[in-house]
Order: structure tokens, then sequence, then C-alpha cells
């Protein structure tokens, strides 16, 4: 007996999915996971397509970091994981920190200049109102001592 | 400002990885501050994700962690597993080469002498190698030296004769000799030059066999004895101008270098002097 699931995939993390999804009893060889929540399913998925992912940070790097706080794998799709997490952290940071160097350069041009200075430099500043935002607090020395 | 690269150079290669994914993001460049920060944080998350996922494989009474320790440490620190795939599958995303091996250069036995052992069986192969045989291994003699009084005797002539034979050559070929053919090949029969000069007269050979070395009785009797020498010299030598200039003049010269490329025996050479510029 099949329950069916109306309620399409979506994205959204605002709204847990929590329904399940109960399959034939016919495909139960086709599915091992057979009672399990839709993300679970997702991600599992993922990890399949994260066979002959490279990332950014090449995996020797996040592997050795990895045996240094003891998790030693062979599986190379785990640390393709872990680095892949560490990305989108450091992404969203800097397009983060990157928005804000915007405003502030609109808000500046506004005012003086009327030609738009195209180089974007991380500062300080801007790392540290971006990562307010997730509870770091960055602080740093006004001068060196 | 700029900071010296870390020596660490895991830690080296995350920065380049960090900073490909700002100028991924849209960045031209950033400060150094900034991006070490950036750095230190990255490393950080990696190393609490994997602490965390071997805290909850072990907490699960297994060895090797699963994905779903990676996620429920994920889930610990806050980060969203949901974005993932999107993120993974960007179009623009950079991909950073591997950092390669350096080969380790092997060392070069310069000094090599004998062969070292091999690494016994309960010794792993990346500890030291082992030193060479000899620097441990040493063979006792038991022969005793000779004491008869023939093989005694003749070892000691022959050093004395080996040792007047090298001094002679040693300053034949470093002082004038005396050739005795015509030819210029000094080399077959050099002897040393037997003329002595001193204050500008030309002395007798023999005359350090007449001087008393020894004993010096009276400093002022020794002052005395050149002045005699010299006025007994003038004599001599009027007599014999006409038959110097009539005898060939002494082969002297120094002896053909063979090549000899001794530091010690090259000739002396004076540094320049610098002229100095007066300011």
């Amino acid at each position: 007996m099949a329950l069916s699931n109306a309620s399409p995939e979506s994205d959204d993390v605002s709204a847990p999915q929590t329904q399940l999804v109960q399959v034939q009893s016919e495909d139960v060889e086709d599915e091992p996971f057979a009672t399990l929540p839709i993300s679970a399913n997702k991600f599992l998925n993922l990890l399949d397509t994260l066979e002959d992912y490279n990332t950014t940070v090449p995996n020797t790097i996040t592997a050795n970091y990895l045996s240094r706080a003891g998790m030693v794998t062979s599986d190379n799709r785990l640390v393709t994981l872990v680095s892949l997490a560490a990305q989108k952290f450091i992404s969203d940071l800097a397009s983060d920190a990157l928005t804000h160097c915007k405003m502030r350069q609109a808000s500046n041009n506004n005012i003086k200049k009327v030609n738009k200075e195209k180089k974007y430099v991380m500062t300080v500043e801007d790392l540290a109102i971006a990562l307010e935002d997730k509870g770091i607090a960055v602080r740093r020395p006004p001068y060196y001592q | 400002m700029s900071e010296p690269e870390p020596s660490d150079p895991l830690r080296s290669c995350l920065r380049m990885a960090v900073s490909s994914l700002c100028t991924e993001v849209g960045y031209d460049c950033a400060d150094s501050t900034a991006l070490e920060t950036v750095t230190e944080m990255a490393q950080s998350l990696i190393v609490e994700l994997g602490r965390s996922a071997r805290a909850f494989c072990e907490l699960a009474s297994r060895v090797e962690p699963v994905s779903a320790d990676i996620v429920l440490s994920m889930v610990e620190m806050g980060i969203p597993v949901q974005g993932l795939k999107e993120y993974a599958m960007r179009s623009n995303r950079v991909t950073l080469p591997a950092p390669a091996q350096t080969v380790t250069a092997k060392q070069t036995a310069i000094l090599h002498t004998g062969n070292k052992k091999r690494h016994p069986g309960h010794i792993q192969d990346h500890l030291p190698e082992m030193p060479d045989s000899h620097s441990y291994i040493r063979t006792p003699t038991h022969r005793q030296p000779v004491t008869d009084y023939e093989s005694v005797r003749e070892k000691a002539a022959s050093q004395k004769r080996d040792v007047e034979r090298a001094l002679t050559r040693f300053i034949a070929k470093t002082g004038k000799i005396h050739n005795l053919f015509k030819t210029d090949d000094s080399n077959l029969f050099p002897l040393i030059s037997c003329e002595k000069e001193e204050e500008g007269m030309k002395l007798p050979p023999y005359l350090d066999a007449l001087m008393f070395k020894d004993q010096v009785f009276e400093e002022d009797e020794r002052e005395y004895l050149p002045k005699k020498r010299k006025s007994s010299h003038n004599d001599m030598d009027d007599d014999d101008e006409d038959n110097v200039d009539k005898k060939a003049k002494l082969d002297e010269s120094l002896a053909e270098v063979e090549n000899i490329d001794n530091p010690f025996l090259r000739p002396v050479r004076l540094p320049r002097p610098v002229k100095t510029p007066v300011k």
C-alpha cells in the first residue's frame, strides 16, 4: 500500500519536511532506504554525485586537516563533502562582505565622485560586519604596539 | 604590509584556495589581515567538522566515520545542509590542482665506506637508515710491533735516507739550483746552488763549516768577524775577477716548475693599492 506524497520537493529551509515516503512492497529491493525523510534522500543522492567532484580546496589538504582532527577515512566522498561545506561557508561570507563593500562604495560615490571604482578590496571592516550576522566577533587592535 | 609566507605548506595551499574562492565571488584584491582571518576560519571549520564527526562516530561505537556523522556535525555547527547541492553545481567554480609532492633529494653519500646494514624486521622503513659499517665495526689488530734489532735499524736507515732525499728535492724545487749540464732541462740532476749572497757579497759555501754557531762567546767577537771576511773576500775577488769573466758563469736558475700546483708554492700576489677618491 502506497501513501501518496503530494507536496513537491522544495529547498525551503523554513519548512522542514518531515513527511515520509513509503514505497510499494515490490520496490523494496530497488530502494534500500525505505522509510527516510526526503531531505535525507536528497542528501544521499547528493553523495552519489560527488563521486568525481573536484573541489576548490584540494582533497589532499582537507584530508590532512581531517587527519589532524582524528578523522581518517578511505572514502573520498566524505572528504569532498567536508571541503564543500567549508567552501560554501567561505563563499557565503565573502559574498556578504562584497555586498557590504558595494553598498559602501555606492554610498560614497553618490556623495563624492561620479565614476565608480571598479576594484573591490576585501577589508577587515566588511568582514567584521558580515561575521556579526553569523555570531562571530572580529576585533582588531587599532594599532600595533 | 606584507606578511611572510606561512611555513606550513598546508596553510599556504589553503590560503590560495581561499583567495581563489574570494576571486570567484567577485573580489579583486584583499587585505592580508582579512585573508588570514578567512583562512584561519576555514582551517578551524575543517578541523572542527572532522573532530565532531569522529566524536559522533565513536559515540555510535563505530571506528570509521560515515556520511551521517558529517551531517550531524554540520547540523551541530549550524551549517545548512540544504544548499550544498546547488552550490556544488555552480557554473563558475574554480578547481585548484593538487599540490605536487616534491621528492626529497637523496643525500649523496660522499664519504661512503662499506655497506649499510638493512633495517631489521621490527624497524619501520620511514625511520633513518643504519649508519655506515665503519662507524661501529672495528677489528682489533693482534700483530705485535716489530722489535728485532735488524728490521728496526733498517727502517731507521731507510727513513733517514728518504727524509734527506725529500728535503733536498724540496729545496731544489723551490730555491736556486745549479745546472750541471748546458741543457735547459733542469729536472735530471738538480743540485742546490751553493753560492750564498749576504750583504751583496758572495760568500764561499764552506763558510758555515768554519763559523762556530753553537756557542757565542762574545757579542763583539761576532761583529768583528764579518768585516774580516769582507776584506779577505775582496782580495779573493780581485784575483778571480778575470777568471770569473772567462769562466762560464754557473748556470743558476730556478728549477722548472713541473706544473706543481701547490698553493703554498705560488708567488705572492700583493693587492693593488686602491686609490680612494677624495671626497
